[in-house]
């Protein structure tokens, strides 16, 4: 396929692998049926629905029965946070999340306050990490919830899952994980780590839009109020007629991503190191986040003295993010990049990098070069402008 | 593209800054509001604009205008300024509604830049 641009902005959306368009055209060919019917064809829907439970579940290492498919992150979001706190608000009504959260969180944690839930919002430092004693100064005997995500969609910031992790199961709060940017990406064993609800989507790995799930461990006390009524699909938790080729190519996906995340982890490293060795002595350029433990497939970078708008129409037709795609028509600057100290300007005049999988050096070059350039034009055009 | 935040005329004169700069012994004006920084600067022969050029910190919208001033006002009368309308540039370049406050930055300094004009001509 020809293209009229270079694609980087991979954290917003992946293009579908082939071969997972191929095996959701099969499904849709032979196994369109309803998988709740019972006839044969109702059977094999379903056959196709566990052989992709079973495909999730191994990337993640967790039993296909504690994984409930959703419409995407979002979806997962909000079942896994607002299920959660309402299924344990007889015990007590406090939250606790972080303010450079995903909006889909956010969200879900501002409407809970307006429903008589207390939220604690914690600030990160400047390199966007939440410090666990944080969070554990935070928890109170009333807490029942936190949910902090483990790599974020702006800037790539990791957060240490294991240890906040461990301190919420110490004192007994559920922990939510927003890894919409994570799973598929980096390995994640969740026998190992500490974690409650895991939030995902299909579409951040190469997989279709339109289909997520929310692991829910099979642990005591761990479990979520429905938000969706209306049938017995999924224990009731999540009703809906299951989009049977959609999950069997989520399915594929990450049976995909787990044969390949190592080398896929080389690559992006490989191809952030050039870009940033593209463009950081271009003066007053700043990394938002932490470049040595932050995810590498995203690398944002704001600059002083340039407006974020012209800059990213000049780098046109490189395909970046000014903030997260969600947000991208605001003209507000970054509430993540705000949050981690940087003024108004530095925020709005950031830009989101992020490669993947079919990203080479020589468009991350060209990426580099672009910057450069656009940053020197702007400049140009502005100097000596009012003081 | 329908959604294309930019016109095609917008598109253009952000592209083609040919009026980008500053000149020598111009009458100039300095305005910095709204999140925007202008500088206009214009030469003046026998009543007439000879020169104008522009320098701006702002959103591709404030730099297309910037330059669909400075190509429609060259040549024309100095007094022609006052009746420069930040309306007529956001209906030319379909600068979307709320972008008109940095739009209107411009206006003031294109009335600045004429009451600066009609006071007395560059040396």
């Amino acid at each position: 396929m020809a293209k009229d641009f270079i694609y980087l902005d991979y954290a917003a959306s992946t293009p579908v692998d082939p071969r997972v368009t191929e095996r959701m055209q099969e499904c849709r060919d032979s196994g369109f049926a309803n998988p709740s019917s019972n006839h044969v064809a109702g059977r094999l829907s379903r056959a196709n629905i566990a052989r992709a439970a079973e495909q999730l579940a191994a990337l993640l290492n967790v039993d296909p029965a504690t994984l409930i498919w959703t419409s995407g992150a979002t979806e997962s979001d909000n079942l896994g946070i607002a299920g959660a706190a309402r299924f344990r608000s007889h015990r007590g009504k406090h939250l606790v999340t972080l303010l450079t959260e995903h909006k889909a969180v956010t969200d879900v944690f501002r409407m809970l306050e307006k429903q008589g839930f207390e939220v604690t919002w914690l600030k990160p430092a400047d390199d966007g990490r939440l410090d666990p004693a944080m969070l554990a100064a935070a928890l109170r005997k009333d807490t029942q919830l936190a949910s902090i995500m483990y790599v974020n969609n702006e800037t790539g910031v990791m957060q240490d899952i294991e240890a906040i992790g461990s301190i919420c199961r110490e004192h007994d709060v559920l922990f939510h994980v927003d890894a919409a940017q994570a799973v598929g990406k980096i390995a994640i064993d969740l026998q190992a780590l500490p974690v409650d609800l895991l939030s995902l989507t299909a579409h951040k790995f190469y997989g279709p839009k339109g289909i997520g799930a929310l692991y829910i461990a099979d642990r005591p006390g761990c479990h979520v109020e429905p938000i969706l009524f209306g049938g017995g699909q999924q224990q009731r938790i999540r009703p809906g007629t299951l989009p049977a080729d959609l999950i069997a190519g989520l399915g594929l996906a990450a049976e995909i991503a787990q044969s390949r995340i190592d080398a896929d982890l080389d690559h992006l490293n490989a191809l952030r190191r050039r870009l940033w060795a593209g463009i950081k002595d271009i003066e007053g350029v700043l990394v938002n986040g932490d470049i040595e433990s932050g995810f590498p497939g995203i690398l944002n970078v704001s600059v002083v003295d340039v407006e974020g708008e012209s800059l990213l129409l000049e780098l046109e037709p490189i395909c970046v993010a000014t903030g997260s795609a969600c947000n991208s028509k605001s003209q507000e600057p970054s509430y993540v990049l705000r949050a981690l100290g940087r003024s108004d300007l530095l925020a709005q005049s950031a830009i989101r990098f992020s490669m993947g999988r079919p990203t080479t050096e020589h468009e991350v070059e060209l990426a580099a070069r672009r910057y450069r350039e656009a940053v020197a034009r702007l400049r140009d055009l502005a100097t000596a402008a009012a003081t | 593209m329908s959604d294309d935040p930019y016109s095609p005329l917008v598109r253009k004169h952000f592209a083609n800054t040919e009026h980008a700069g500053d000149l020598a012994g111009a009458i100039a004006i300095n305005i910095d509001e709204q999140g925007v920084r202008l500088r206009l600067s214009a030469t003046v022969k026998n009543g007439r604009i000879q020169s104008l050029r522009f320098r701006a910190w702002g959103c591709p919208h404030v730099i297309a205008a910037c330059e669909w001033f400075c190509c429609h006002y060259e040549g024309e009368p100095g007094e022609s300024l006052s009746g420069f309308r930040a309306s007529d540039i956001m209906r030319n370049l379909s600068v979307p509604v709320e972008k008109t406050g940095r739009i209107l930055v411009l206006e003031d300094a294109v009335r600045s830049l004429g009451q600066r004009l009609g006071g007395g001509s560059a040396p």
